[in-house]
């Protein structure tokens, strides 16, 4: 038996190691094997590894400040007072072993390489992608209760005071609101911290009152991030007055930064791209809808999630904060058909498939329809020159045909599951002709080019 | 560098006189102001206490180690400190206190310090080194109860 723990306090000084050397020598004692990672004044000191990680039964969490857990979600968390490690670590550690420990979900292969193409985006591109997982939740909800207020009829929302437009109010006047705000806010926050959500989430208002969109509110994110962190590293100031830092001269000075950059300098010439985007995408029709189409849905299947995948995604939502859906339609539909035409390959063609790929066939299926697009990447990676472009193909068909059915798709998240909520697609029939057509495509071609498994 | 070479007899107080949370360690941070190493008395005081705020140090077993982290500290140093009496410090097994570290460090300490820091809190969970100083009269005897 495996255990790891973390250990934090505020100071970093003492408690962060006495609970350290409490649960390490209980455990001695008990002859159980136990790594603690300390996050005290030195730093983090003995950090644990992905396989320490791994292979733990139980993580202990002993803090009295807040530490990322982000690490752990695949693991059960004993969280605890980082007090009660010192005064009782011998309960801890008995309830730390009684614990079940998480069965881990789905495809493991495809979440490890997953895992590790997180961990090793940094700079601009992991701070888009940090803007874009706080804003997804504002877009499914938001979405998915306007489309909810279209039970009533399309336009019922505009009878003041019914159930309809309170609903309207909720994801159109509030929801979507708050999403390019929440963009530029946690985009700056991931590249400043704390200090840089207030800025950014200003810069991000006013790129939606200006009319500027997500592309606006990127821009704002960045801005504001940036300067943050840039005026925190000049601005120097006498000990005593080092509080006013964080809480005045930073916000003010950095706010004024965005909001006078964004008011005179950049909002106007991102509302004009914005809008040419925006009425160029709403005039296309016919080859170039498909065309577009099948660019966008392509690249949702050339990495599998990777930032190729995710750049296609963020323009697809960020469109959609601007009020067009069909891009939205297009990368879902492209982003499950990979793991859905390889489940139908294993099916259709036995022969091509080891056993093991035809057991992870299974689960591609459900990665498929749930919109996990990672769940090709076994697949992919046992044979990338023949997958690779097979999906490619089928999710550049399946976005091509999307346009062309002109679907709409008010909440890019979720797979099959949101298509039964009333109103969340447009052209329900046509979407899932496109997904099923991209899915047979995909799983032919494959088909054809696969060489059989020895 | 070790534990021994951030004892110093100056910095002990083998009879506290004070009985209660708030003047031990007032009692306690003297002898960093006489050394010169505390600037501020009432704003390392104050520091001490607030974290004393977010959760007691009295760990219980009869030990306690206050701390803080200030500009208004030179040098990191330890103070020890012994109640025969022993002093209610809200400790999590709510019994007196007997043996106090107060650790002061400054803001921009050198990594060497803080891992002696972080050597001494792990040996005070050991039940050895505890007796020892419980035991100690002399500051030899608690400089000698961490070899």
């Amino acid at each position: 038996m495996k255990l790891v723990a973390v250990t934090s306090c505020p100071t970093g000084i003492a408690h962060t190691y006495m609970a350290a050397e409490a649960l390490e020598s209980v455990a001695r004692k008990k002859g159980i094997n136990i790594k603690v990672e300390t996050q005290g004044s030195i730093g983090v000191e003995n950090q644990l590894t992905e396989g320490d990680i791994e292979d733990a039964h139980v993580v202990i969490i002993a803090a009295g400040t807040n530490i990322s857990k982000e690490r752990f979600s695949e693991k059960t968390v004993l969280e605890i007072p980082i007090t009660e490690a010192i005064k009782d670590p011998e309960g801890i550690i008995e309830k730390a072993i009684n614990l079940e420990p998480k069965i881990k979900k789905l495809n493991k292969e495809a979440e490890e390489i997953n895992k590790k193409e997180i961990s090793v985006s940094t700079g601009p591109y992991k701070h888009l992608m940090t803007g874009v997982s706080f804003m997804l939740p504002l877009v499914v909800a938001g979405g998915l209760i306007i489309a909810l207020s279209f039970i009533f009829g399309i336009d019922a929302f505009q009878q003041e005071g019914t159930l309809a437009a309170a609903l309207m109010q909720i994801g159109g006047g509030a929801a979507f609101t708050l999403m390019v705000p929440v963009l530029a806010g946690y985009i700056a926050y991931s590249i400043a911290e704390r200090p840089g959500l207030a800025p950014g989430l200003i810069g991000g208002m006013l790129a939606t009152v200006i009319g500027a969109g997500f592309l606006g509110g990127i821009i704002a994110g960045f801005v504001a991030g940036y300067t943050v962190s840039y005026l925190n590293k000049v601005i120097k100031l006498p000990k005593a007055m080092e509080g006013l830092k964080p809480v005045l001269i930073l916000p003010l000075l950095s706010t004024l930064t965005v909001g006078l950059l964004m008011t005179y300098v950049i909002g106007l010439p991102l509302k004009s791209i914005m809008d040419g985007l925006t009425s160029w995408l709403q005039r296309l029709s016919g080859t170039n809808a498909m065309l577009f189409g099948g660019i966008l849905g392509s690249m949702m299947a050339f990495d599998m999630g990777g930032p190729i995948n995710k750049a296609a995604y963020t323009f697809a939502i960020g469109l959609g904060s601007s009020n067009i859906f069909q891009p939205q339609a297009v990368v879902m539909a492209a982003g499950m058909t990979p793991p859905l035409g390889l489940a139908l390959a294993t099916v259709l063609f036995k022969k091509k498939f080891t056993k093991d790929e035809i057991e992870t066939g299974k689960a591609a299926w459900i990665m498929g329809m749930s919109f996990i697009t990672e769940g090709v990447i076994p697949f992919a990676v046992a044979d990338p020159l023949r997958v690779v472009p097979s999906i490619v193909m089928g999710s550049a068909v399946t976005g091509a045909l999307s346009m062309m059915f002109d679907v709409t798709l008010r909440a890019p998240h979720g797979g099959v599951f949101i298509l039964p909520i009333p109103n969340a697609v447009g052209n329900l029939g046509g979407y899932l002709i496109s997904i099923i057509i991209g899915t047979i495509i995909t799983a032919l071609l494959v088909g054809f080019f696969k060489k059989k498994a020895v | 560098m070790e534990i021994k070479d951030i004892l110093k007899p100056s910095l002990m107080i083998l009879d506290l006189k004070a009985n209660n949370k708030a003047s031990v360690v007032e009692e306690l941070i003297k002898p960093l102001v006489v050394e010169g190493i505390v600037k501020e008395e009432k704003v390392f005081l104050k520091v001490v206490m607030d974290r004393e705020e977010q959760s007691t140090t009295g760990i219980g077993m009869g030990i306690a180690i206050p701390h803080g982290k200030s500009s208004m500290v030179t040098t990191p140093s330890i103070v020890f400190g012994k109640s025969k009496t022993g002093i209610e410090y809200e400790a999590l097994d709510g019994k007196p206190s007997h043996i106090f570290f107060l650790i002061a460090v400054p803001e921009d300490s050198k990594e060497e310090h803080l891992k002696v820091l972080s050597q001494l809190s792990r040996k005070l969970m050991n039940s050895e080194i505890r007796a020892k100083l419980l035991n100690a009269t002399t500051a030899e005897d608690v400089i000698n109860s961490f070899d």
